[in-house]
């Protein structure tokens, strides 16, 4: 086992070497700082970038963005996901729903999203629609998943309902949560930063992204995707530092 | 002896006819087996004594008001729970913490499963599983305990182990017991009453007190055996001839 993580840590940073050997390479080979800057210049612009004085409260609002819309979707999901399970009705109700937004492509909803919407919340919007689907499917997994035997037991046990949710249908939920959290989380970022980009707000990643495309500054482009690589790298720390905290998974 | 009983018990699942006139004395600190072939409704039977289904027609004497005990034929046990917290889940309504602790400590001392407290389901075997199940069982406090085939899923080593340890149980906090199964041996080894039940729709066919039980004599084992046999070819006879001859070639 230890080797075989030994092994898994070893590929990971070869193929990290590999994705710099590439760039390095094809840099050289395309030698246009317009289409494929160095990593120098793209260092540079990063330097660039963090030294601005709007750079914190640009990483701040859009994490801002990022995680209230992702809050706002988690308890939308959990509250419908809830009531879903519990009434045939709702249930039916949510399903056109679910599907027109699986459907109907992206891009046609961010649309109606930018003319609806302020430039704020255009961007938590799209994060919205996009996540929403996925963490409602999860509670809903997670509600129906329980075994029904077990609730058997409880209530020939007499176990109280309250005890039941709290035991059971709730750790249920968390932990199918748990397994799509990372994940959703980093959808709902790259969503947000796209609303952002095509939303314009004033202190944005998305709109920092867009400026640096309008200057055909790519090196700036590139320095901005290290930044967000940066920002994913960080949520799923947090999130694994969380879900070990609460020992979510210590059963498994 | 305080009874309890079930009288001309009539259950149908739409035309299907599941329990004919079924009687039954349960009496107390003893442990009664219904033995009957699998499908026969003796699940049916238990789940009526234990409330979960309504029965069309007949008495229930004895249960109602009743704290009772049950152990399945899986074990049941909540995965993400240790064992100290899938006995307790079953104990919060009836006491508090510091009575939980003091339960689950004593019971677990009293088997000498006191290293398992802190175990979770996924690292327990099948058969330290459905000890925790029936240790469960025991620690709920109950005058009742329903077993419906709870070491149908165990295999040959593991079933020997965990019927020493229900029994060694019983023995320690007796109970009045009724523990459903279609294993002659099981019946034999654990019932000081066997009740027999016919093929669906299921009738009671005969009651035979277990003197193996308080006098261990083979004999008396081997006669009892010899009465369930008779009893059970009798049912297997109606519905495949072939098991009666192969049985009566034996």
């Amino acid at each position: 086992m230890k080797d075989y993580i030994l092994k898994d840590k070893k590929l990971s940073i070869l193929s990290k070497l590999i994705i710099i050997g590439m760039w390095i390479l094809l840099s050289k080979i395309i030698d246009n700082e317009v289409i494929f800057p160095t990593i120098k210049s793209t260092f540079i612009s990063l330097i660039d970038i963090v030294k601005n004085s709007d750079f914190l409260n640009i990483i701040i609002s859009s994490l801002l963005r990022s995680l209230i819309g992702f809050l706002i979707s988690l308890f939308l999901a959990i509250i419908t996901g809830i009531l879903s399970s519990v009434s045939k009705i709702i249930y039916n109700l949510m399903m056109p729903i679910l599907n027109f937004l699986s459907s109907v492509p992206t891009m046609a909803i961010i649309i109606l999203a930018l003319i609806w919407l302020d430039s704020e919340y255009a961007p938590m919007f799209i994060g919205f629609i996009m996540v929403f689907p996925i963490l409602y499917e999860t509670v809903l997994k997670g509600i129906l998943s329980v075994n029904s035997k077990i609730i058997t037991m409880a209530q020939l046990y007499n176990v109280g309902k309250i005890t039941v949710i709290k035991d059971i249908y709730i750790p249920s939920i968390l932990l199918n949560l748990s397994l799509v959290f990372t994940s959703s989380l980093g959808i709902n970022l790259k969503m947000v930063i796209a609303g952002e980009a095509l939303s314009q707000p004033r202190f944005a990643i998305g709109s920092s992204l867009q400026l640096q495309k309008m200057y055909l500054n790519t090196s700036g482009v590139f320095a901005w995707i290290i930044i967000i690589l940066l920002i994913s790298k960080i949520f799923k720390f947090i999130v694994e530092l969380i879900k070990r905290n609460l020992k979510i998974n210590r059963w498994k | 002896m305080k009874k309890y009983q079930v009288k001309d018990i009539i259950k149908h699942y739409n035309s299907l006819k599941v329990l004919e006139d079924v009687s039954i004395e349960f009496d107390e600190y003893k442990t009664t087996c219904i033995l009957g072939p699998s499908g026969c409704g003796k699940t049916t039977l238990l789940n009526i004594i234990a409330g979960i289904i309504d029965k069309d027609s007949g008495q229930i004497t004895g249960f109602k008001g009743k704290d009772m005990s049950f152990v399945f034929q899986e074990d049941r046990l909540i995965e993400w729970k240790n064992v100290k917290d899938n006995i307790s889940f079953v104990l919060k309504h009836k006491m508090d913490k510091s009575q939980i602790e003091t339960t689950i400590n004593r019971y677990l001392k009293l088997v000498n499963l006191e290293e398992y407290k802190y175990y979770y389901p996924k690292n327990l075997s099948g058969g330290m599983r459905q000890r925790i199940s029936i240790l469960r069982a025991f620690a709920h406090p109950s005058s009742i305990l329903i077993m419906d085939e709870p070491f149908k899923s165990l295999d040959i080593n593991s079933k020997q182990i965990v019927t020493e340890f229900f029994k060694k149980l019983m023995i320690m906090q007796n109970r009045t017991c009724i523990l459903v199964t279609h294993e002659i041996e099981e019946a034999l080894n654990l019932g000081d009453k066997i009740v027999i039940l016919s093929e669906r729709p299921a009738r009671v066919k005969k009651v035979i007190e277990n003197t193996f039980i308080s006098s261990k004599s083979k004999a008396d084992k081997i006669i009892i055996r010899r009465q369930i046999e008779n009893e059970l070819i009798g049912n297997l006879s109606k519905c495949n001839p072939s098991v009666l001859l192969q049985k009566s070639h034996r």
